[in-house]
Formats: C-alpha cells, structure tokens, sequence
C-alpha cells in the first residue's frame, strides 16, 4: 500500500468511510469474467469498493465513484485525488490501480486493512 | 447402429413399470435434445400442464459421441421436460450437465431415460446394465446430494475405492456407479432446486430438482461394463490427433495458445483465487478439464456461476482476502442442489430490500438473516438453507425470486427499475446483458431459459481486457468478423452479423446471427452433446490464420463414429428442425409473439450506468468503419425490437403476426404431423 498522499482524516469522516450506505447511496460496479460476463456488483460501503477495485477484472465508473467519494462520504480531499488519478492514468487500468491505493490509504487511515493482489490481465 | 446403445430406457414411476423403446424410432432426431423434445411431444399430449403434475415427463439423454473419445463431447447429459423455473408460464426446457453420468448410461446400453409419472413414496432407481430396479429410498430422503450418492455407492458398490463391483458372473467393474440426485430443495419442491452428479456438476436451469422432487424420485444410479460401436476407429483417433496437433494447446509454447476455446493456455473455469495444491478434474473423455479437486477437499468440481457466488462478499468481509467461506459456500450449493444463479441473484435483491427498510427483523417481509454476517459460512449456510427447506421467508425464496417478488407485491416496481435483475422469463442475467451482447438475450426471450451459450463471448472477453489495460486487442475485429462470418453457414460471408452497433442490433443481419446460434446449438451442443465450454471455436490464436475448428470439427467427429455423411450444413438444418419443433411444444404452452417481452428496465435502464468506462466491446461498426465498440451504456428500444422480432420470424418462416410456426415451414422440415397438431389446436401461423 502507498501512503502519504491523503491528508489524516476527522473522526467523523472515518466514521462516514467505515459505515454502510443506504440503499439510494449505493454504487454499482462490476466483475468481469470470461464465462460469466460482467457481474454486477452493489455496494454499499467504501470497504465494498476497495475490495471491487482488487479483483483482477473490475470495472467502475471512475466519474461516479469521485462523485460518490465528495458527496456521500463527504470526502473532498480523497475526491479530489481520484479526479487526478483520472485526469492521470492512459487507460482503465492506471487509474484503477491509482483509485484503488488512494482508497486503501483512506481505509487504512480510518483503522481497516486493505489487502490486494497484482491484477493480471 | 454405430454410436448408439440401442434403447432407450422408460421409467413409469407411478406403478414402477420398465419398459423399453427402440432407440431406431428416434433415430432421425439423432439424441439429446432432438431425441428428448421428439419423445416429450408424443408421450405429453397436453403440453399446458404444470411441470409439477405427474403427466409431465423428463427425459435424460445422451448421444451418439456420448462415452466416446471425441474431445468435448463425451460427457454431457440433457435434461428436458416442463420446467417449473420460468415465469409467467413453465415452458417446456432443457437443462444439461457433465461429468461421468451420460458414458456410464451408454455402458450400460442405454441411449436415454424417460422418467413418467409419480411414486407414491420416495424412491431411487438402480441400473446395473440391462438390470433396472425401482427402490425404496426412505433411508436417503432428507440426505443431500454428496450423502445420498455415497450412501448409493456403498449400496451398488461396497466400500472404499477400486474393488471389483460384481453385475453378473462374465460382468464386472472397478468404476463406481454415475448417480444423479436431488438434495433438500428438491425434496421440498424450491424451483430453483438442481439435479447433482458427483461434486459439482448440476443440471441447474428448469427446477428439475423439485420436479423430481414431485415424482418422489430421489436418485437414479447407473453402472455398465459394455462399450460403444464405432464405425471408423482409426478416423476417430485420427479425427482427435488432428484437432490436437491443429487446435489443441501448444504446451511446449503456451503463449501461442493465448486464445482458444478448444485449447486453452488456462482451461480452468474458476471465478474464485484459485487453491494452492489442486489438479485439474475433467469430465470423461474431455481433453483438457476445467474443474479442479484441490487438497483442502472444499470447492471440489465447481465451477462457473458457483465459484463466484460467494467470493465477493468473502473477499470483502476478511479484507481483501478470500477464505474457505467461498468455497464452502459453491460446497453448500451443491449438496443442498440450488441453483446458483438464482442463489446469487437473489442474494443481491435481498439485500437491497434489506437496504430499503423492506426486509429483515421487525420489517415487512420478516428475514431474520443476519446481514452482518454476510460473507461468514454461518450467513451462506443459513441462506441456503431457507431456500432449501423453505422455512419462513425461506417459503418464498423456494419459489425463485421472481415469484417471491410477486408475492411481495413488488415484481412490477422491481422489474421497472432492474433492482430485481432478472430480464427474461423469470430467470436472473447472465452477465451477458441483452443490453450489450444482444444475440444472448435475443436467443433467450425467443427461446424459454437463460441461453447459457458462450459461443460469440470470446468477441466481448478479449476486446474488453485489452482496452481496459490500454492494449490494442488482437486480431482486428474487422478480421474477426470475416473469419466468423465464413462459418456461419447456412449465412455464410455476411459480416455485418457480427455488428453490435446499435444501429444494426434490430436488423435482418442480427436476426441471421440469433437463428444461426439458436440451429447451431439446438444440434450440435444440444443434440450431439459437444461441451459449451470448447465448441463453438471461432477463433484460435495457435492458427497462423486465425481459423478455429468449428465447420470443420463438428461433422469429422460426428461422422467418424456413426458412419453417417453428415455435412455441417446438415447438422445446422437438423438444429432448425428440433428449433421448430421446440416453438410448436411453447406455442402450444400459450406462446404468442405479443409476450415476447424482456422486463421493463432493460428498454429503460441503461446497462452499466453513464457508460462512459471502459467495460464492454464487442465487434461493429462507428461511421462505416470496423473496430471494437463500447455496447454498455445502452437500453434496447421497445419499437425497434418489435422490428427485430418480425423479421427474425421471416426468417424463420413463422407467421409474423403471431410468432407461430407456419404449415409450410413445418412441412418442409418434414413436420407434417406438428403442423397437424397445431391446427387442430387452432395454433398454426397463417
């Protein structure tokens, strides 16, 4: 995990990261698999993202997820990082794994371990 | 007869009656689901019956390759009957599965079974060779699928493995017996309920389970120590050298093997991490396996669907890492005998109705699953056991989700807003969203159940990997579309049937491509039994040209050992036979082109949101020119796919107006006395 970029969070913000979400707050995102197809995937906790954006073959809405991060986690520094990963990465694939360490430093900042594994393709 | 065993086994359940029929009266169909719809239309005359009534039949078929050495087709059994899984009408449908089950029926000399009636307790039957008994299975009922099986091992067998099992003084064995079984949620008539033979391979799609279920019929075990005539031995073990030297994997160069269906560099069809210590477990007669047995005994032959219906919420609840709940979880699937779509679907709804204040302690729809422990053992275990003995809400599980929807009073909303993810006929999606890969669900609301046919999702797979880690995919899909094109006989050479742009998807060209798929699987995969998981192969990457084996495979092996001059256009025509023959079983259920809807969300929701990353591609053209296109993002227009509909029944040759099979379609297939049947039932096109 990569750590360092992510300014410490106030209480209530590890509170908001480490609690579940309605049901309006959810997030889709899928897995993709070769005999399967994408798989759809709902989740309602920032934990349920980091651990989608670790499977070998996520795929997410990168613009939804910012938007996500700033309104429902109320997470403007972590949202804006996201927006720069974006901006950054040449494919899918860059950002996914930038995202998922900006995320995984946030979770680890509000006391869970993250955990992944090279993505292969 | 070369291939066939040469009858065909009838089981009357209700007054234990054996008999047999010539497998030559059936022979035209040529087996599996040929044999199995032929048989169903003359022994079901009221085919509007539900699928729970004792005059409903199920047929387990074989076919001529069935025991065999051709690669891929050894091993697959079809299941066919009135369904009781579809909503709102239990259509006639088909299941099929792997494993030991088809060979071993064939070593035993039969070509097929047909289940009738209904015990009036619970019983098993035995099949030692030509010795067939109805038995008493008091002492297995309530046992699940992996404790009914061994319990019937010990019985046929004896205990251990690799002694002699005795079924006459000049017939013996070391196998053990095939048994095919029901577990709890059959018992206990869930619609979502499997049939299961050995650890993991299930005969899913249908309810058959709980059909059987019905009939009191708990297990059929089959052992045989015969053989199976070929007429041409050595075209056969040449047939099998040649596609191994030509399309099989290249193991001294695995890499040149990085896309294949028939010889893949990664055979294995896991969705979960996989095991440290584990070898791979083939069905018989199968060249390459995609099931692994591993040292830690859990997760043992599962693959696809079931080896990811746990490993997300495991993944999550222990940080990122799986544990055994994944695989103990597909392991509670298989004994329980759930369908594991429905199971994984389900699940989804649940918790969203959980997430709405809708379900759960103290709500409206009374759940006490403890939603924190998702992702526990504890959590799938208590699941899967509502479901399966349908205790409390469980009741409602039993019946699929759909159902359970309805009555909840929710099934309109849900299916409105795609919460309950289910686009075709009461069954859960696939994956392969009509949305994007249309030809998937086109087939599958034209037809009865989830197609579960893989054949064009290589097109998605490749492109969609490759984009998404910023690699250009190969080979271009404009040469893609050429090579498949020359193969899709009797539409050969139209490339345009490979355009998923949506400009094409409601044309004449896209209505080529789904009766193609529908023939082609109707006989070849359905019939002649080659294995989903490496036929259809478009496509192989260890060919200099690209040019996999389908057009050439299917009839070399087909002819080899039957000694018929099958041509592949032959086999497409059969396939369009047994098509037919299937439309007029469902138009005589009630089908009627104005049902032939998919659920709301999916002209309405647009799949995967925004649609703005990278996700789906698939072959079609953006302003004249060839390239992989992004297909999520989109709906389906209502209209447009009314459009599609007509001229895929001109295609067909149906009457456009109400979507049944015409006279002179039928009678040009030689279905004369369908087309009769029809009419008398005032239910042939005009």
């Amino acid at each position: 995990m990569k750590t360092g970029k992510l300014r410490v969070p106030s209480n209530d913000l590890s509170k908001r990261v480490l609690t579940e979400v309605g049901f309006e707050d959810r997030l889709e995102g899928f897995r993709l698999r070769e005999r399967s197809g994408p798989i759809t995937v709902t989740m309602y906790s920032f934990a349920e993202v980091v651990s989608l954006l670790n499977d070998p073959h996520p795929r997410l809405d990168f613009k939804q997820l910012e938007e996500w991060i700033r309104s429902v986690m109320g997470d403007t520094d972590l949202a804006k990082h996201i927006a720069q990963a974006i901006k950054k990465g040449n494919n899918d694939q860059e950002r996914t794994f930038s995202i998922r360490d900006l995320m995984e430093e946030r979770l680890s900042q509000c006391g869970m371990e993250g955990h992944h594994e090279e993505n292969i393709i | 007869m070369n291939g066939y065993a040469g009858k065909i086994l009838r089981i009357n359940l209700t007054d234990r009656r054996i008999s047999t029929i010539d497998t030559k009266e059936y022979e035209q169909w040529v087996g599996g689901h040929g044999m199995g719809s032929a048989i169903f239309w003359d022994l079901v005359k009221d085919k509007t019956i539900s699928g729970f009534y004792p005059e409903n039949i199920v047929t387990v078929m074989t076919s001529p390759l069935s025991g065999t050495l051709v690669p891929g087709a050894s091993a697959r059994t079809e299941v066919q009957g009135i369904g009781i899984q579809s909503y709102p009408i239990e259509w006639f449908t088909r299941s099929n599965f792997g494993g030991r089950f088809a060979p071993m029926l064939k070593y035993a000399g039969w070509d097929g079974i047909v289940i009738e009636g209904k015990a009036d307790k619970p019983v098993w039957v035995d099949i030692r060779n030509e010795d067939v008994k109805v038995k008493d299975a008091r002492h297995l009922w309530g046992l699940d699928t992996w404790k009914t099986q061994e319990m019937i091992w010990r019985e046929v067998g004896g205990r251990g493995y690799g002694g002699w099992v005795e079924l006459s003084s000049e017939e013996r064995t070391t196998q053990r017996p095939a048994v095919l079984a029901i577990g709890p949620a059959g018992e206990n008539l869930s619609r979502i309920a499997c049939l299961v033979h050995d650890a993991g391979n299930a005969s899913g799609q249908g309810g058959f389970g709980a059909i059987w279920g019905s009939k009191n019929l708990k297990a059929i075990s089959v052992i045989g120590t015969g053989s199976i005539q070929i007429a041409d031995p050595k075209g056969l073990m040449e047939s099998r050298l040649w596609a191994q030297v030509k399309y099989g994997t290249d193991l001294k160069n695995l890499d040149a093997s990085w896309f294949s269906k028939f010889g893949r560099r990664k055979p294995q069809n896991l969705f979960w991490d996989k095991h440290e210590r584990a070898r791979l477990q083939a069905c018989i007669g199968c060249h390459q396996g995609c099931k692994e047995r591993s040292d830690t005994g859990y997760g043992n032959e599962s693959t696809c669907e079931e080896t990811s219906f746990y490993q997300g919420y495991d993944k999550w609840k222990h940080g990122g890492r799986q544990t055994s709940a994944a695989y103990i979880a597909a392991d509670l699937l298989q004994r329980y005998g759930i369908n594991a779509y429905e199971a994984s679907r389900g699940l989804t709804y649940i918790r969203a109705l959980q997430k709405m204040g809708i379900l759960g302690r103290g709500k409206r729809l009374k759940c006490d699953l403890d939603f924190e422990k998702i992702g526990e053992v504890e959590f799938a275990d208590h699941y899967l056991k509502l479901i399966a003995y349908r205790q409390g809400i469980g009741d409602d599980f039993g019946e699929g989700f759909v159902r359970a929807s309805k009555r909840w009073g929710r099934l309109e909303e849900d299916l409105k807003t795609g919460v309950l993810p289910y686009p075709y006929w009461g069954f859960p999606e696939h994956g392969y969203d009509p949305r994007a890969e249309v030809e998937w669900g086109y087939g599958s609301i034209l037809g009865d159940r989830d197609i579960n046919e893989h054949d064009f999702n290589p097109f998605f797979w490749w492109p969609s990997g490759a984009i998404w880690a910023g690699k250009t995919p190969q080979p271009p899909a404009e040469q893609v579309a050429k090579i498949v094109a020359e193969k899709l006989i009797p539409y050969e050479n139209d490339p345009l049937m490979l355009d998923f742009s949506t400009d094409n998807i409601y044309s004449e060209h896209m209505a080529k491509l789904v009766a193609w798929h529908r023939h082609y699987t109707r006989f070849w995969k359905q019939s002649v039994l080659y294995c989903d998981n490496r036929w259809a192969e478009f496509i192989n990457s260890k060919v200099p040209d690209y040019r996999g084996l389908t057009g050439d495979g299917e009839q070399r092996f087909f002819n080899a050992v039957t000694g018929k001059k099958f041509s592949f256009l032959d086999g497409m025509e059969m396939g369009r036979k047994i098509w037919n023959l299937d439309n007029a079983i469902w138009t005589l259920q009630g089908r009627h082109r104005d049902m032939v809807h998919f659920s709301d969300y999916i002209y309405h929701v647009p799949y995967g949101g925004s649609g703005n990353f990278s996700m789906y591609y698939l072959p079609g053209r953006e302003k004249g020119k060839w390239d992989y296109i992004r297909v999520n993002g989109r709906c389906l227009d209502k209209g447009r796919f009314e459009e599609f509909k007509t001229k895929f029944y001109n295609l067909e040759g149906w009457d456009t107006r109400s979507g049944w099979p015409k006279r002179r379609t039928l009678e040009s297939l030689d279905l004369k006395s369908i087309a009769d049947e029809l009419e008398r039932n005032k239910k042939l096109g005009a």
